[in-house]
């Protein structure tokens, strides 16, 4: 009798503990297996003012910057100030799980009305109909004007002749220095005459009594990417194919891994563990993204003894440069109230005033001038200057995936089990096979 | 029609099974909605390539598994999967049977050691996994300090392709063993006095007390927590996803089924060949479960 109690005791715990694992996956998919094709942008209702007038309006604004919310809440106050009958609700989740919650949104039919979009996900939103279409807010809107953003961003969110998000910010990758270790070793400050040689070398002098010249982790963008581009290397090329074969851009990966491999830079591979080494004073010098800014600012090891420059040149200067955008959901209830929103942070006054309470380099002409003066602690000047010759940063529609082949293959050329040349053909290869499926 | 009688049922038995069910229907629905439907849910899934967002999905019939079979990254992760559950569960059963007994004696405070080794169990996995982060940094973290300072080198815990696995089944048999200590304890103190007076009369030493009295009574809680402790490790996830990157060269020796499903599922949104991982992890565990239920008549002693 207890034996057969125990029995079946066990098969409810396995037949329970083994479907935990599944439970997160069939709960978001209704409709799987209707072999419907993808549905075309549905055309927005256009009758919102339904006569509600006086009723108000909660506009749902999903972000993933924690350090950038305090500054757009200020922002979201002033626009509803302005705009009587209008709340905004941002809600704030971090970057991996923004993700899944916009997918779970996208899914079931409940986007936020207003989100930020990125180079890495924009094609399978638009693609899929899950974003609002633009075109003619944009054309009859006398405070959007695209030619005022860098063309490089607003082709990001351009999709089919379609504009699908308005942009937001831009970041470029800084060479951060410690002043204090370069004073030292008598070491001049990097500036936008530094050659690879002088990177190498100033790397070689500041290595020493436990403290290594420079942080070179095993990241794309905010490491090897970059001088890949510096070299004329290319990670993509224009017909979709790998460019990780190509030659220059093994010399570029070649040059970098040599850091690690000379003991100049630690081995460190986690996104956690490269900030804590550059704020706990293990590297002299390291690549990081304008957006870590306010984190840096806020850090007194950081704010005391360092400083940034831009990225030095080998071929040519480049700088891997990205943008947000703000989209739209197809389906929000409240298409007319979205768009006002979206309007005002596209606009040049909005623009103006997000690079003025530092939230991030805005994308509008000139208004990165005022993001400039919005910090003194650094000479953050240099992320703005990177723009003029900065490089999208690469993409299509399955970046994820051929990055993170691109990684599997390359984890073996930083640990040095394998030569630099070989670990690049693989990942060409993996990325080829990825890209050939797309 | 002809031959069936109609049974008339009294009201009071009527009553008794509407209660019957209406007690139960709780946990069935739970169990129903939950468990039972996902599991053919993802076995459907399996058998499709996902369109995003839920639709488009395209029927590719049993395409997954063939790739499931050609993909090398997977079988590591069974290795890996199985390697991690041949160091956690002897271990942290055998840990936890030595310390039931111990606290089953007559020990000063027994209910406080109780409460010590029980903790893991409840802390959340994440946060155990950020204090284990700090303490295996390889730069500033406590255990390389405690290794240094004793002249030894410093051991790379979370990146070293051979360590990788081991610094994770520590967290595993850390976070365990006080639950499976707890069950066996429960089972310990259920053995009645009297056969460790008549074997004390026989003259049997500890020794023999404890291989002839207690472990053969303690044998059905051990199997279940045998059990249950193979399960769940097979199934483990969290602490790898939030130690082991992709860029960490460890990532091939560490990378688990579950973590690779999530990857696949969630990161690629490749949800009909996470489905297929998911449906082999649950094949293995089946596979092994049986197994182990075979072996049960062998050792298992039932009162």
């Amino acid at each position: 009798m207890k034996n057969r109690m125990l029995r079946s005791t066990l098969v409810m715990m396995l037949s329970l503990a083994v479907m935990t694992a599944c439970t997160t996956n069939g709960g978001n998919q209704p409709e799987n297996g209707q072999n419907d094709p993808p549905q075309p942008p549905q055309p927005t209702e256009t009758n919102t003012n339904t006569g509600e007038v006086g009723d108000e309006v909660t506009l749902r604004y999903a972000v993933w910057d924690a350090n950038q919310a305090n500054g757009l809440r200020v922002m979201a106050d002033e626009f509803e100030a302005a705009n009587a009958g209008i709340k905004i609700d941002i809600e704030v989740v971090g970057w991996s799980d923004y993700w899944t919650m916009l997918e779970a949104g996208a899914t079931g039919g409940s986007l936020p009305d207003v989100f930020w979009m990125h180079s890495n996900e924009i094609y399978r939103y638009a693609s899929n109909g899950m974003l609002m279409n633009l075109n003619t807010y944009i054309e009859s809107s006398d405070q959007v004007d695209l030619s005022k953003f860098p063309q490089g961003i607003v082709d990001i969110y351009n999709f089919q002749g379609n504009q699908y998000g308005v942009p937001k910010d831009f970041d470029t990758i800084g060479l951060w220095y410690n002043k204090t270790l370069f004073d030292e070793a008598g070491v001049g400050y990097p500036d936008e005459s530094w050659t690879w040689d002088d990177l190498y070398d100033a790397a070689k002098a500041l290595t020493k009594d436990g403290v290594y010249g420079i942080l070179a982790p095993l990241h794309n963008q905010e490491g090897y990417y970059n001088f890949v581009y510096q070299n004329g290397g290319t990670i993509i090329t224009d017909d979709k194919q790998s460019g990780y074969d190509d030659p220059k851009t093994i010399e570029a990966l070649e040059y970098y891994v040599r850091f690690v491999r000379e003991g100049l830079s630690p081995e460190v591979y986690g996104d956690a563990e490269r900030a804590e080494a550059i704020q706990n004073g293990l590297a002299a010098m390291g690549f990081f993204g304008s957006w870590n800014l306010s984190g840096f600012t806020a850090n007194n090891f950081m704010a005391e003894h360092f400083d940034v420059a831009v990225l030095p040149k080998q071929e040519r200067q480049a700088s891997i440069y990205n943008g947000l955008a703000h989209a739209i959901a197809h389906n929000t209830e409240h298409p007319e109230e979205a768009w006002t929103f979206t309007e005002y942070l596209g606009s040049k006054e909005g623009q103006e005033r997000h690079a003025e309470l530092g939230i991030a380099i805005s994308a509008y002409e000139g208004a990165a001038d005022l993001w400039v003066s919005s910090n003194d602690t650094f000479n953050v000047k240099a992320f703005v200057d990177m723009v003029a010759y900065g490089v999208i940063r690469p993409y299509s529609n399955t970046t994820i995936v051929w990055e993170d082949r691109a990684y599997e293959s390359l984890r073996a050329a930083f640990t040095g089990d394998v030569d630099v040349e070989e670990a690049a053909s693989n990942a060409a290869s993996a990325m080829n096979q990825i890209l050939a499926e797309e | 029609m002809a031959g069936y009688k109609r049974i008339r049922v009294p009201r009071n038995t009527w009553n008794m099974w509407l209660w019957g069910w209406f007690l139960v229907a709780p946990t069935m629905l739970g169990l129903l909605i939950l468990n039972i439907i996902p599991i053919f849910q993802t076995l459907y899934l399996s058998l499709f390539k996902s369109g995003a967002f839920g639709r488009g999905n395209q029927y590719v019939g049993i395409g997954n598994y063939e790739r499931l079979i050609a993909d090398a990254q997977v079988w590591h992760a069974v290795a890996n999967t199985l390697l991690y559950t041949v160091l956690v569960v002897p271990l942290s059963v055998a840990l936890a049977m030595i310390i039931a007994v111990l606290l089953n004696g007559k020990v000063k405070g027994t209910s406080i050691f109780r409460t010590i080794y029980f903790i893991p169990m409840i802390a959340a996995p994440a946060a155990v996994t950020m204090v284990w982060r700090w303490l295996y940094n390889p730069q500033f973290g406590l255990i390389n300090y405690v290794l240094t300072q004793l002249g030894l080198d410093p051991v790379r815990w979370t990146t070293d392709p051979q360590v990788g696995l081991i610094s994770i089944s520590l967290i595993g048999i850390w976070s365990i063993f006080g639950y499976n200590m707890v069950l066996l304890l429960a089972s310990l103190q259920e053995i009645p006095r009297d056969f460790y007076e008549a074997s004390d009369i026989d003259g049997a030493s500890k020794m023999q007390q404890f291989f002839i009295v207690t472990v053969p009574l303690v044998t059905p809680t051990l199997f279940f927590v045998f059990v249950t402790t193979i399960i769940q490790s097979m199934q483990v996830f969290d602490v790898i996803y939030m130690m082991i990157d992709v860029t960490n060269p460890a990532y091939e020796r560490t990378v688990s089924l579950v973590y690779l499903f999530y990857n696949n599922s969630f990161r690629y949104m490749d949800k009909g060949y996470g489905s297929a991982i998911v449906v082999l992890l649950l094949v293995l565990i089946m596979i092994i479960t049986y197994f182990q239920l075979k072996a049960e008549k062998k050792w298992v002693n039932y009162m």
